[in-house]
């Protein structure tokens, strides 16, 4: 039995998210599990008049490079990689597994190495969207590995994804334009703040904002999607965060993460469990350890953590912040191999002061600031 | 747990078929679902020192693109595609069907228009390949969807394909190079040829084979393998061919294919079944109609056809012609964007003859 949400998603995605046009060069990145996702993409993008390719990611076969691979292996980035960024349009890379635990046995400091290799790539591809030439979603197919990791049943794993998206609304295009005007009017007034703290427990931090843009999200380069988000001045983060949630990197998990920043750099980082991982990706260059993204999850329909940055950062009432690369239409100028983002649950008792005024508490905007957010029938 | 032999398999393509060297970019395609072997290759290519450039796909996509994108949609060659094409230095095609048919929905007329526009891609592909500038390798891997077109049970068709391939020996490559020493005394031997008599049942076809280059195909290109071949004179080949077994090609059924040449041309077609998209086939281009390849199968432990080209067409005391494509490196000026191999069958009272003199008979070389 097809699953119609199946459908809309990928309708969603190929109109509002990516408004695909005639002609443009649509490249579509997905694990093998996501085909029925796939499909109806591809269908979407011959719709809309693109040229959809299709780039699949084949079960064990990353591991099983990672596993045999040379130091020089690792470090080789195929020619066409860049060329190849440099000739699409419009990228989805849809997000699944067949096993998230996939690359667990793998030294970090080996899947930090192609990470690496791969930053030209990264880079250009940044430059290419901050220049509006190059459109992109990320989003997420409902598979038994997620599901798996969220603990439940892929059926009411299926409800939670769709439901993320709004899809369960007869008109979901709709209710994200209408929530995409909220969201401006954030962005335009937090446009105005020079710094932000963050209070929560363990948490004392503050991040530099002024004259970098804040961008609202509302399901056009994430979907689901949900949060306003900067790229924090480099060399102003100071203080302490503790992130509620465990910060994931390829599988791995990182229990308890607490970061002190000085002068804008990590100067101390603890965790409970993992904190080799962590110490390690914080090293893999200069720009790793400085904040690249500054956030705040704004989708009500998002209320669990389930172990997937794509959901877990856009829970209403969640702050997130990401070490390494930011994004250059922020006016971020940090690069780094690196964009790794975790998360700080804000619902009870957090607290977020822009240049000294209480704005947002427990996890909602203030009045005063913001409209509510909670989409409709919800 | 995966098959060994599928292990071993990608030994053989790896170390052997695509000879991976250090540095080489190593194009991996096939369906999606044959992600057992395109990790098994991934591994033994990176061991080797080679660069993956993993390009698995989905062919419901390929049948939904061919069945629904616009005329533009389908012409339009994407510099994707061109940088697919021209990065890598080698390149495996993973032959593992999980429906034959998968393509049966697709209007012949769109599969044309989807070829023609990559011919200029195809073309040069083939020409860097002829040149030795590139590598290639087509491998076909046992799948229920190849077994039931064989009427086997997935064992018997993986006992079949192994088999075939000689995975199980002690040292597959040792075999190959053997069965190469094999084939090479029959490529010297067709070498000295200019005309080449086939005679079968409803069968007697000449072909000019002089001033071409027979190939010995020792596992390196395909695998299984097991043929020797050439490209004949495009317009000197004269008389009819009956083909022995059904064939399947783009998920269409034919059986009963007998064709009748004039100066390298088909002017004449016959099937019992398939009639009606064989025409269409033979007009796909101007190539289509004459003949790209001429060649004998020579692997012995395939006996039985099933319904598969890739190994009927190396059965041992067969021959085979394909209409369109030819090789350039045979010598082969034919251009199409078909390639359609067709086997006759020469082991019940088949002769070759190599200007009049009696090169093989019921299929034997003598």
């Amino acid at each position: 039995m097809i699953d119609l949400r199946v459908e809309r998603l990928a309708q969603v995605v190929c109109r509002h998210s990516l408004a695909a046009k005639p002609g443009e060069l649509m490249l579509i990145e997905a694990p093998a599990v996501a085909e029925p996702l796939v499909i109806e993409l591809v269908k979407a993008a011959l719709e809309a008049g693109a040229l959809p390719r299709v780039r699949v990611a084949s079960e064990g076969a990353q591991l099983a490079f990672l596993s045999e691979a040379s130091e020089e292996q690792l470090r080789t980035l195929l020619p066409s990689a860049l060329p190849e960024m440099e000739a699409i349009d419009l990228r989805v890379a849809v997000h699944a597994s067949v096993n998230t635990r996939e690359l667990s046995g793998v030294d970090p400091a080996r899947v930090a190495a192609v990470q690496e290799s791969r930053k030209p790539v990264m880079d250009r591809y940044m430059q290419r969207s901050a220049a509006g030439e190059l459109r992109w979603c990320v989003t997420a197919f409902p598979c038994q590995a997620f599901a798996q990791d969220a603990d439940l049943s892929l059926d009411a794993y299926e409800d939670f994804v769709y439901r993320a998206g709004w899809l369960h609304l007869d008109d979901p295009v709709a209710a994200w334009q209408g929530f995409a005007g909220t969201l401006r009017q954030i962005a335009d007034r937090l446009a105005g703040v020079r710094e932000l703290r963050v209070v929560a427990e363990d948490t004392d931090l503050t991040v530099g904002v002024e004259g970098r843009r804040w961008i609202p999200c509302h399901g056009d380069r994430n979907f689901p999607d949900g949060e306003v988000y900067t790229g924090p001045i480099e060399t102003a983060t100071r203080g302490d965060v503790r992130f509620s949630y465990p910060a994931i990197f390829g599988g791995r998990e990182v229990q308890d993460v607490r970061l002190r920043f000085e002068g804008g750099r990590v100067v101390r980082s603890e965790a409970a469990g993992g904190a080799e991982l962590l110490g390690q990706m914080l090293a893999i260059d200069d720009g790793a350890s400085i904040l690249g993204e500054f956030a705040i999850g704004t989708n009500y329909g998002v209320q669990r953590f389930t172990k997937q940055i794509l959901f877990d950062e856009k829970i209403g009432g969640t702050c997130h912040m990401a070490v390494g690369a930011g994004y250059p239409e922020t006016g971020s100028t940090n690069t780094s191999g690196l964009h790794w983002d975790m998360v700080c649950d804000l619902r009870s008792g957090g607290e977020i002061y822009a240049d000294g005024e209480l704005i947002h508490r427990d996890g909602r905007f203030l009045p005063a600031f913001a409209p509510d957010l909670t989409p409709p029938e919800m | 747990m995966p098959d060994p032999r599928l292990e071993s398999l990608a030994e053989v393509i790896c170390g052997y078929s695509l000879d991976v060297q250090p540095g080489e970019i190593i194009r991996i395609t096939g369906p999606a679902s044959a992600h057992e072997f395109i990790a098994a290759v991934t591994r033994n290519v990176t061991r080797l020192g080679g660069m993956p450039m993993l390009r698995p796909s989905f062919p419901s996509v390929e049948a939904l693109m061919l069945s629904r994108g616009s005329d533009e949609q389908l012409t339009t060659v994407t510099e994707l595609d061109r940088l697919d094409a021209d990065v890598p230095s080698k390149t495996l095609t993973i032959w593992a069907d999980r429906n034959t048919r998968y393509m049966s929905e697709v209007p012949p007329d769109r599969q044309a228009l989807w070829s023609r526009a990559r011919r200029e891609l195809n073309d040069r592909f083939f020409e860097r390949l002829a040149r030795g500038e590139i590598g290639w390798c087509g491998v076909t891997l046992p799948t229920q969807a190849f077994a039931q077109d064989a009427g086997m049970s997935l064992a018997e068709f993986e006992d079949f394909v192994y088999g075939a391939g000689h995975v199980s020996d002690p040292d597959p490559v040792a075999y190959w190079r053997s069965q190469s020493q094999r084939q090479a005394r029959v490529v010297d031997r067709m070498s000295t040829v200019t005309e080449l008599r086939i005679v079968a049942e409803d069968t007697d076809l000449t072909l000019d084979v002089s001033g071409r280059t027979w190939l010995n195909a020792d596992g390196r290109e395909n695998f299984p393998d097991g043929e020797v071949f050439t490209s004949p004179q495009e317009q000197r080949t004269q008389g009819h061919i009956t083909f022995s077994f059904d064939a399947t090609y783009h998920g269409r059924e034919f059986g009963g294919v007998r064709l009748w040449f004039e100066d390298g041309r088909v002017v004449r077609h016959e099937a019992t079944r398939g009639a009606e998209f064989l025409a269409g086939m033979l007009d796909m281009d101007e190539g289509a109609r004459y003949v790209g390849e001429v060649a004998f199968g020579m692997n012995d432990e395939i006996q039985r056809a099933t319904n598969n080209v890739a190994f009927d067409e190396k059965i041992g005391g067969t021959t085979h012609i394909a209409l369109g494509a030819a090789f350039p490196e045979a010598g082969g000026t034919n251009r199409s964007s078909l390639h359609w191999d067709i086997v006759c069958d020469l082991r019940h009272g088949g002769e070759v003859y190599g200007d009049g003199e009696l090169l093989a008979r019921d299929g034997a070389f003598l």
